[in-house]
């Protein structure tokens, strides 16, 4: 995954922010920790150097004190002494000052206590040495010693005040250093945190900026696909519907209200608006399995009519089922489309299948009339044909029974055309039941059948090993009987017939009709004979029904043998074909599908 | 049971007068020791058979197409009748549909027969359906030995 990716994983990049804003947040603390190690440090010197300033005003309103004294020993003029209550007064605020300034600090309580009483001890030096100068008689001696006393103790209070000067100087000096550090780091840790809030400002930044972006090509897309949707509907000629069964409110799409005939722009969506436009013979049923089905939320397919403003009645079909939108609200969809040109389609093809079925009917009507009322009436002349053959044939006169033996004839040929006639027509309806049959089976029927043909003619018929395949028996036992009967009828006189009966392989790209056949396909079996054949170029019409091309008497066709087979094969979903040489012979060639 | 020593009973339904005449004249010149009884339709056969009385016949030819009631119709009927249990039935019609031929079979016939062109075969098909056993005939039926060729 390179960075690109990761850039644009929205998880990952929430992720990110979090760790960084976790970063800015430590930062923030150190710096701020750092800002108050830093204040106290500055309290710690303010501190000091207050208690430094305080206590040299406490020493410079002693000495103060003692020059005014000794001034005042000099002269004797009590103007000196005037302040010397309001000096002591001071010196109690200053200490109180002082007492708060190093509240804090225990050692540095303890000096000053010691210099409290130091203090308090030099006023009364002080007071002592005034008393002396104010009596009457002073000992000199004594005066100055008392001032030396007091000048004494003065100095060793100064020496006491400037140590603890110093010591509070020395505290001033350290935390004055540890502050330079201080300083140090709390501007680089402000630096660095202005730059890494700058840098997640910056990525955020360009992050909403992507997403932004990609929203709105998304937002883009769904307008597209929107845009597509409709158009679609308007091509396919359908429109869209669908209910919130929460709010119980309908959307309609454009091109419903289209279908409807109605300006989308001024259709209020409401089910009592969409079924004016309902056929009244319709909307009963339309509205109540709708209704239902909002109760059973089962699907709906129905078909009704639309009457549209202009009177035209169009045939709408209409499906619906259920789904639940983002919210979990149940919600029934649908889609309306016109088939209107289908159901005319579909009442046309209903219309053309019942015509269809009564040109049937008549077709079985005419051939019930074929295979029973006409052979009746033949039966009945055969019959009688018989009993004249039988009994009064010597009556008749020679010219007679040459007539006779012609409507003898023409009787028999009748019944041949009757017998085919009933054959083609089983072709075209009958029960077509598909099974697999062994074609071997029923050439050895057939040959048992037409056995007195076969010997009347001295033919010779060979069948070769032939497939087992799917067909209708029946059928292709009418087929071959055909096949065969054909080639013994058109022998040659003086030859006697010779039929062989195989299978063949078909070669590569045997083509039938345009289209490309091949042996796994179809099994194609062969009927050649040695009979009198015909021109090539009738090959396609022998198979036409009624066609003949021996007119002669003495070929008793039908014209309906070759039809009946051609369409047995088709019934087969296979083709015939025929080949032949006037005067050498015919090659019927039948394909069967291999599988149907 | 029917032997050739006494004498069978036949009965023929027909409409067509013609081929009535053309079945008696058959049997006759057959010179069988035989009963022939012939009526013109299914109704009168029907109303025949209603009789308690009447001596049983052994065969029964039955044309299909016939006025008042078809031979379908009497095959059914005759059927369903347990008296004629015994009686075999021949349909003799002149058609030789699958449909008719199938439908006969399924009602009970036992032999159907395609009513012959020539008077000979018709003396020839009346002397073959006489001589049956018709008790071996019926216990092997099937539909191709129903319909009866020469």
């Amino acid at each position: 995954m390179n960075f690109r990716s990761l850039y644009r994983n929205s998880q990952i990049f929430k992720i990110a922010l979090g760790i960084a804003i976790l970063v800015v947040g430590y930062i923030a603390s150190v710096f701020y920790k750092q800002m108050q190690s830093l204040e106290s440090s500055v309290n710690v010197i303010t501190n000091a150097t207050e208690t430094q300033l305080e206590l040299e005003r406490v020493l410079s309103i002693i000495s103060i004190y003692e020059t005014n004294l000794r001034s005042y020993v000099i002269t004797k003029d009590k103007s000196y002494l005037e302040h010397r209550f309001l000096r002591k007064g001071e010196i109690e605020m200053n200490f109180i000052r002082i007492k708060k300034l190093v509240a804090n600090n225990p050692a540095r309580s303890k000096d000053v206590d010691q210099l409290k009483r130091m203090i308090d001890y030099r006023f009364a030096l002080f007071k002592e040495t005034l008393l002396l100068a104010e009596s009457k008689n002073p000992g000199k001696e004594q005066l100055i010693a008392k001032l030396k006393e007091s000048s004494d103790f003065t100095e060793s209070m100064k020496t006491f005040v400037y140590k603890t000067i110093n010591a509070e100087g020395d505290k001033i000096k350290i935390h004055n250093d540890n502050h330079q550090f201080e300083l140090q780091d709390s501007i680089i840790s402000a630096f660095l945190l202005v730059i890494l809030s700058l840098l997640i400002l910056l990525l955020s930044f360009n992050k909403m900026n992507v997403d932004i972006k990609e929203l709105k090509k998304a937002n883009d897309d769904l307008q597209f696909l929107n845009h597509s949707f409709n158009n679609a509907e308007k091509i396919a000629g359908f429109g869209h519907w669908k209910i919130d069964l929460e709010t119980k409110l309908y959307t309609f799409s454009d091109n419903f209200l289209r279908l409807l005939g109605v300006d989308p722009n001024k259709f209020e969506p409401t089910i009592e608006n969409f079924s004016k436009h309902i056929h009244p013979d319709d909307v009963d049923f339309v509205i109540k399995s709708h209704k239902e089905s909002l109760e059973t939320l089962e699907p709906t397919s129905m078909m009704f009519r639309y009457i549209l403003p202009d009177g035209d009645i169009r045939y709408i079909r209409s499906v619906g089922s259920f789904t639940r939108n983002s919210k979990g609200d149940m919600i029934k969809t649908g889609v309306n489309y016109d088939v209107s040109d289908q159901y005319k389609k579909t009442l046309e093809l209903e219309e053309n299948n019942k015509e269809l079925k009564s040109i049937n009917e008549e077709l079985e009507s005419f051939n019930n009339i074929v295979s029973h009322d006409l052979q009746e009436p033949l039966h009945k002349i055969q019959m009688f044909i018989s009993r004249i053959e039988a009994k009064e044939i010597d009556l008749i006169s020679d010219q007679g029974k040459v007539y006779f033996s012609k409507i003898k004839l023409s009787a028999n040929k009748m019944q041949t055309l009757l017998i085919d006639l009933v054959n083609y027509s089983r072709t075209i309806k009958g029960d077509k039941v598909f099974k697999e049959t062994n074609l071997n089976e029923i050439i050895t029927q057939i040959l048992d059948d037409l056995a007195i043909n076969i010997e009347d003619k001295k033919a010779v018929i060979s069948a070769a090993i032939l497939p087992t395949i799917k067909v209708i028996p029946f059928q292709m036992e009418q087929l071959f009987i055909n096949l065969i009967s054909n080639s013994l009828k058109y022998s040659k006189d003086d030859v006697n017939p010779i039929i062989s009966i195989f299978e063949e392989e078909i070669f590569e790209n045997e083509i039938y009709e345009s289209k490309i056949i091949s042996n796994e396909e179809y099994c194609k079996i062969v009927i050649v004979d040695n009979g009198i054949g015909f021109k090539q170029e009738y090959s396609s019409k022998i198979f036409n029904l009624f066609y003949r091309l021996e007119k002669d008497s003495k070929y008793s066709g039908t014209g309906l043998g070759l039809a009946i087979c051609k369409r047995i094969v088709e019934n087969h979903d296979g083709f015939i074909q025929v080949s032949s040489v006037p005067g050498e012979g015919a090659e019927f060639a039948i394909f069967i599908p291999r599988n149907i | 049971m029917i032997t050739h020593k006494d004498s069978i009973h036949i009965l023929i339904a027909d409409d067509d007068e013609d081929d009535r005449a053309f079945f008696s004249d058959a049997m006759m010149e057959l010179k069988m020791n035989n009963k022939l009884t012939l009526f013109n339709d299914g109704k009168d056969l029907m109303e025949y058979l209603a009789n308690p009385d009447i001596v049983m016949p052994h065969i029964l030819f039955l044309d299909l197409n016939m006025p008042y009631k078809s031979g379908f119709e009497c095959l059914k009927e005759i059927r369903a009748d347990s008296r004629f249990k015994e009686v075999s039935i021949a349909i003799y019609s002149t058609s030789s549909s699958e449909k008719d031929i199938e439908e006969t079979f399924i009602e009970g016939a036992n032999i159907y027969i395609k009513k012959p062109n020539d008077f000979t075969k018709l003396k020839k098909v009346i002397k073959e359906v006489l001589n049956i056993n018709w008790q071996f005939h019926s216990s092997g039926l099937n539909k191709e030995t129903f319909f009866f060729s020469i």
